[in-house]
């Protein structure tokens, strides 16, 4: 084995990996499904090339394309992550709340196949078909493809690629093992939910979009740089799959099952069929046919014998405390701070609904609904199934957009404002179906709803543990606390995801508690829990109340209303009927009709 | 003006073969809530199957009940073998067109392999050249046209007229629903996939004869038509990718007189990508 061949492999890998880290970090990560992948780090390549190469007249101007500056290295290969990143911007558009997943990854998909049909079309940019040719290597002049480097030059640019590889592995891991990765984690099982705790899909989507286009356009920019050729046929759409089939092989979420898949798939593929003998009976395309096919038949059958990869993700687990020293005490978990005065029972109004109302293609759901919530109350919110209860839950905290009407929330019109800004203003709900992120530990789902974490940003997060501890440390103290009124510390380190009905929905409530709420907007929280769970949640939601936090709860047990909740509203067919204690609407005869016959 | 009517001679013959093609696949979206991107490799499999056939001295006609055929059949076990388990256990959406993905790759290339990557095209007689008013087709064009006019109609007749179409519908809107309301919806899933299988071997067949030669990658480019029309009318509406299929077909073979013909799925792309940022749902489909 000469040194040529472990020097090209090992390039080879180190291109690969870290292409493999930024889908990694995109896909396994944070939930972002970049069907269009190849598209960034071929604009990377292109960026470096052109940005190295002389102007198109040189070398007889057999090729032409836009640029041409010479620019020395490192230039190029910042160039190539800057056009990475720059390309991934508009593609924003596509990962927003309102699309279903898999609709954007059509949409990439289809950019990808768009884009190559293009640059293989459209000679003046890009040279067309026949791409650029004779990309100087980094801090050598003009080589071209038929003039070898000195073994000591290839051993350096390999020294260097791999360098570059690590320093990527270590910004994706300090990315992902902080409070921010965790809310992006978060944002992968369950978006809806990420969002009504506060955070901010887009912006975490555009920073995915936007660190995973660099890390695509470093790996090109590296690439060209050694093969010094790049065309439309290095850029498939179906190069993306090798990368996809990667990371799920590797182990989907795991940055070092990513190194491994890229070493298995691409990497592995490539030598694999070096070694196939080459027979002249063969018909040509069967070779590279059959590797398309092999690459098809590992994604499908992986997912199908072994979803999570050779790497699982690991489990996060955060070993428990015990009682704190000199922390909160245990009684008094929730930092209530923005509910205003903490025992004032002030008969102020926290929330109110004006007229509103919300149509699904001519059926209205709620028809203009007025009512208010007092502050410190544990309101009830009773009524048939089909009156519009979880519609005007929706509508209070955000998630379903208001047809009319106004939501006034501590006396500021918040009709137009976004869900998570209203989850960070102190209004927040739960679901009615489970809503748990299936893959962070119980514990994991407590501190992914704590607000005003240093680490919960990509900047804090990159500046590292130091800078986040001592918040982390608070969070953990309080979600501990929170997790032992609740009895549930047992479960701490316990996927959410296989935990029993009752158990999810526990951690919901509490996870809602750890987004520090100054008003809870519950949606049957208490359906398919035990009842003397139930109780005992009811009676913390009481004291949660007296403490001076705002509930408003869909619930359909009678008991637990009589029990807990004053006052109650009645909705019917879409409107409010009533408002009192339950004493009274017994004695109501339209509330009776509605509910109990209708 | 002559370019023009010529242009919108072919855009009714892409139109028609997008039409049967955007029916077939948006019919197993509603029904089966799959996004099946091996659409276009399952259509070049039955254009070389009906090539085969044609190879073999029959007419392509006949290669085209056969690719219809074996379509219909292939479509069954690709949901019943790979798309139905998966779903079974829960698969995501994600998931599933990730998995429908590596079925493209495997379909398509596993054509490749046994087809060596050659262009192909059908043996067949064009039959006599029909003048109308500036619009010049020819009598194979013409049948085209009328297979896709025909399937639309037989997909809106099987939709409102029959028990089969109405439970197709049933289950296409809450399948737990249609399921608890007695409708037999694995049953109904399995000839849907048969059915919208033998739209897709029609398609993939009358692509062959309207493009006149392809190979094994050549639907990749003509699934992002596809796309654009379901998405433009809505995914999971029929008679929103007819819509779909009318406006994209006409919009690239016209826009092709006019700007450089390899640009011509642009437009396409374009309809695509806005309705996807904008609208989701489609022009027909209910406001998300």
């Amino acid at each position: 084995m000469n040194s040529f061949y472990v020097i090209n492999l090992t390039i080879y890998a180190a291109v690969d990996a870290m292409a493999c880290l930024g889908l990694s970090q995109q896909f396994g990560v944070a939930g972002v499904t970049n069907f269009g992948y190849i598209i960034f780090q071929s604009a990377g390549a292109y960026a470096a090339a052109i940005l190295s190469l002389p102007p198109d007249t040189a070398n007889g101007g057999f090729q032409s394309y836009i640029g041409g500056w010479q620019l020395p290295f490192p230039l190029p290969w910042i160039g190539a992550a800057v056009a990475g990143g720059v390309v991934a911007l508009p593609f924003t558009f596509l990962v927003g709340r309102r699309l279903r997943g898999d609709f954007a990854a059509v949409g990439l998909l289809v950019t990808a196949v768009l884009l190559n049909l293009l640059a293989t079309n459209y000679r003046p940019a890009l040279n067309g078909d026949a791409g650029l040719a004779l990309v100087p290597a980094p801090l050598k002049g003009a080589t071209g493809q038929f003039t070898t480097q000195p073994a000591s030059y290839q051993w350096a640019f390999t020294a260097v690629a791999i360098a570059l590889c690590a320093a990527v592995f270590v910004l994706l891991r300090r990315v992902t093992e902080s409070p921010y990765g965790r809310s992006l984690r978060a944002m992968r099982d369950n978006d809806a939910v990420a969002e009504s705790l506060g955070k901010n899909l887009l912006s975490l989507r555009t920073a995915m979009l936007v660190i995973g286009g660099a890390i695509a356009g470093l790996s090109g920019g590296v690439l060209v740089s050694y093969i010094s050729t790049w065309s439309p046929a290095a850029w498939g759409y179906a190069e993306t799959v090798v990368l996809f089939a990667a990371v799920i092989i590797g182990g989907s979420g795991n940055h070092v099952g990513a190194l491994l898949g890229a070493i298995l798939v691409p990497v592995g593929f490539e030598e694999v069929t070096r070694y196939i003998p080459t027979s002249n009976n063969l018909p040509p395309n069967l070779i590279p046919s059959l590797e398309w096919v092999a690459i098809g038949l590992l994604i499908v059958v992986f997912l199908w014998l072994w979803p999570r990869g050779i790497l699982p993700e690991r489990k996060r687990v955060i070993p428990l405390s015990g009682p704190v020293p000199g922390g909160e005490p245990a009684t008094a978990p929730t930092a209530l701070a923005r509910a205003g005065s903490p025992r004032g029972r002030e008969s102020g109004i926290i929330l109110e609904a004006r007229g509103l109302s919300c149509e699904f293609g001519g059926v209205r759901a709620v028809a203009e609904v007025s009512f208010a919530v007092r502050r410190g109350t544990l309101t009830g919110l009773i009524g048939p199934n089909g009156a519009g209860k979880s519609t005007l839950l929706a509508m209070l905290a955000g998630t379903l957009q208001a047809t009319a009407g106004r939501v006034i929330y501590q006396g500021r019109d918040i009709t137009g404002v976004a869900a998570f800004c209203r989850a960070r203003m102190g209004l927040v709900r739960t679901f009615q179906l489970a809503s748990e992120f299936r893959r962070l530990t119980v514990m994991e789902n407590l501190l992914s709803a704590v607000p005003d974490n240093r680490g919960d940003s990509l900047q804090g997060a990159l500046r590292g543990r130091r800078y986040w501890r001592a918040d982390e440390q608070r969070a953990r103290a309080r979600a501990e606390a929170i997790l032992d009124r609740f009895g549930m510390s047992g479960y701490a380190s316990q996927y959410a995801g296989d935990l029993s009905g009752g158990q999810r929905r526990l951690v919901e409530i509490m996870r809602a508690l750890m987004a520090g709420p100054a008003m809870l907007l519950l949606d049957e929280p208490m359906a398919g829990v035990h009842p003397n769970l139930a109780r005992q949640i009811g009676n913390e939601l009481v004291a949660l109340c007296q403490e001076g936090m705002t509930v408003l709860m869909v619930e359909h047990e009678l008991a637990i209303m009589d029990e807990f909740c004053d006052p109650v509203v009645v909705m019917a067919d879409g409107s409010v009927l009533a408002e009192g204690t339950m004493r009274e609407l017994r004695g109501r005869s339209e509330v009776l009709e509605a509910y109990l016959v209708g | 003006m002559t370019i023009f009517l010529a242009s919108l001679g072919f855009g009714l013959v892409t139109a028609s073969v997008l039409a049967i093609a955007a029916v077939g696949f948006t019919l197993q979206f509603a029904v089966t809530d799959v996004l099946n991107l091996a659409y276009g490799a399952v259509m070049i499999a039955g254009a070389f199957l009906a090539y085969v056939v044609n190879q073999a001295g029959l007419s392509v006609w006949i290669g085209l009940l056969a690719a219809m055929a074996a379509c219909s059949l292939g479509s069954v076990l690709l949901n019943a073998g790979i798309y139905a388990p998966f779903q079974r256990r829960g698969a995501s959406p994600i998931t599933m067109v990730i998995v429908s993905l590596g079925m493209t790759l495997i379909i398509e290339f596993g054509v490749q392999a046994l087809a060596g990557g050659v262009s192909v095209s059908y043996t067949m007689a064009q039959g006599p050249t029909l003048r109308a008013g500036g619009l010049v087709l020819t009598v194979v064009q013409l049948v085209v046209i009328g297979a896709g006019l025909a399937l639309m109609g037989g997909v809106h007749w099987l939709l409102h007229r029959t028990r089969l179409g109405k439970a197709m519908r049933a289950t296409a809107a809450n399948a737990s629903l249609a399921r608890t309301c007695g409708i037999r919806t694995r049953h109904v899933i399995t000839i849907t996939w048969a059915l919208t299988g033998a739209m897709c071997g029609l398609a993939g067949t009358v692509f062959g004869i309207d493009s006149g030669s392809f190979n094994a990658t050549s639907t990749d480019l003509f699934l992002v038509l596809i796309l654009a029309a379901v998405f433009l009318g809505g995914p999971g509406h029929p008679y929103g990718a007819m819509l779909g299929a009318a406006v994209i077909g006409v919009a690239t073979e016209v826009s092709a007189a006019y700007i450089p013909a390899d640009y011509k799925y642009v437009i396409a792309f374009i309809v695509l990508l806005a309705m996807l940022g904008v609208r989701p749902s489609g022009l027909l489909g209910a406001r998300a």
